[in-house]
């Protein structure tokens, strides 16, 4: 019965989707905003995508980042250098903060996304799909890998006329992880697994009563 | 037709359609769905933005004053604040890096605190205009926030990069820090305002002419 009214995240505003089913994406009659998108065959792009993303994390942080030579000397970076110097030196708040945006919360929302996305996959809903559907949004904007990346652009530019930079495997792992996971959140569509959620909700009280 | 004439809400989390008894109880009331709480407004959110955009402009001051990073090698140490890595930019002619680093240490910062000050005030005030514009507004703050830890990677990565065992080394300075909790404050203070209350008195007004 409610899949087929939205109220606007955005403005408050009730509208009826006649045609709930058929694919695409679906906005606010009155301030454009996305309400869903419903596109077939979420679930097996979804877990195909996290599960390469899964395999490229770990090259990232397994081999060389990047290199950077100046007049004979040369220092190498890995994909978590950064925060053991930035450990090192005290400042704890920012090792603290790349830490957890950049492999933390990234891998978790990798991880979480191949268990709830694989066991739909299998035809089977998680016991606790809420709860990680839940995690999944509210991490969202704390994973920050795509930042990251401009980052690692802009430190390029800025070191370039000072010496020779050469990148590693893990760079180009990191940057084909990026365009994955772009990829993946882009087809994401949480509507439908909230749908087959609600449904077993129904069920089982049902069956309590 | 909107939601809260008709006693409903869409839960924040899963988007259930939730309906809201009309006596205004103190009780909280859950999602039926996925158990999130469920509100016709965020609770409290024009306090709360507040908040974290004050706590963002008292730290975005020692952002800009302590340098970013310190440069040490065997000259001495030249420390380098966001503004005066800029402006070795435009010295040296580079102006495509300059305009970036300027677009996301300077102006983008200066700019989410403004649009967050905008919507407050035009909500409090509970001024009708521009309402899809202001819409628009606080989905370009939404989108833009993160993007403005741009500059504490950059300082991570060439802490990391350039590392010569004493000879020539970059070393992080406090005002990164204080850069990085600029940006996690706009970032709390953008996800608690609930932009349902830019169309809120549009509707009381137009009812009452009628």
């Amino acid at each position: 019965m409610s899949a087929h009214y939205h109220i606007c995240h955005a403005c408050d505003t009730l509208s009826k989707i006649s045609t709930p089913g058929r694919p695409g994406r679906y906005k606010c009659p009155n301030c454009h905003a996305k309400l869903y998108t419903y596109k077939p065959g979420m679930v097996e792009k979804i877990y195909a995508y996290n599960l390469a993303a899964l395999f490229l994390f770990i090259v990232a942080n397994y081999f060389p980042f990047l290199s950077f030579h100046v007049a004979g000397s040369s220092s190498h970076a890995n994909f978590a250098t950064s925060i053991f110097y930035l450990y090192e030196d005290g400042q704890w708040l920012m090792a603290g903060g790349i830490l957890l945006t950049t492999i933390v919360i990234p891998l978790f929302r990798i991880l979480l996304y191949c268990i709830l996305f694989g066991s739909l996959y299998h035809r089977y809903l998680p016991h606790y799909a809420t709860q990680m559907l839940k995690l999944l949004e509210a991490l969202l904007p704390w994973g920050m890998l795509d930042v990251l990346f401009l980052g690692v652009l802009v430190s390029i530019v800025k070191l370039v006329k000072m010496g020779t930079i050469i990148p590693g495997t893990s760079l180009w792992a990191f940057m084909l992880m990026i365009l994955i996971l772009a990829a993946a959140q882009s087809i994401f569509d949480p509507h439908q697994v909230w749908e087959r959620i609600g449904d077993r909700k129904r069920l089982m009280r049902e069956e309590h009563a | 037709m909107r939601g809260i004439e008709r006693g409903l809400t869409n839960c924040p989390v899963c988007h259930a359609i939730v309906k809201v008894p009309a006596a205004e109880s103190s009780q909280t009331l859950y999602c039926p769905r996925c158990d999130s709480e469920v509100y016709l407004r965020k609770p409290d959110s024009i306090q709360k933005t507040w908040a974290f955009l004050l706590a963002s402009i008292v730290f975005y001051v020692p952002a800009n004053l302590l340098p970013m990073m310190n440069v040490v090698t065997f000259a001495g140490t030249q420390s380098d604040t966001i503004m005066s890595g800029v402006l070795y930019f435009v010295e040296t002619g580079a102006y495509l890096i300059a305009f970036v680093i300027f677009t996301a240490s300077i102006f983008v910062p200066i700019l989410k605190i403004a649009i967050l000050i905008y919507l407050l005030v035009s909500v409090q005030r509970r001024s009708p205009l521009h309402r899809a514009r202001r819409k628009k507004l606080y989905v370009l703050t939404e989108i833009i926030g993160r993007w403005s830890m741009v500059d504490v990677y950059v300082v991570g990565t060439m802490v990391a990069l350039v590392h010569f065992g004493g000879l020539t080394e970059i070393t992080p300075g406090m005002g990164a820090n204080f850069f990085l909790l600029v940006v996690i404050m706009t970032m709390l203070s953008a996800m608690s305002f609930d932009p349902k209350l830019i169309w809120d008195n549009h509707i009381k007004e137009s009812n009452a002419q009628q």
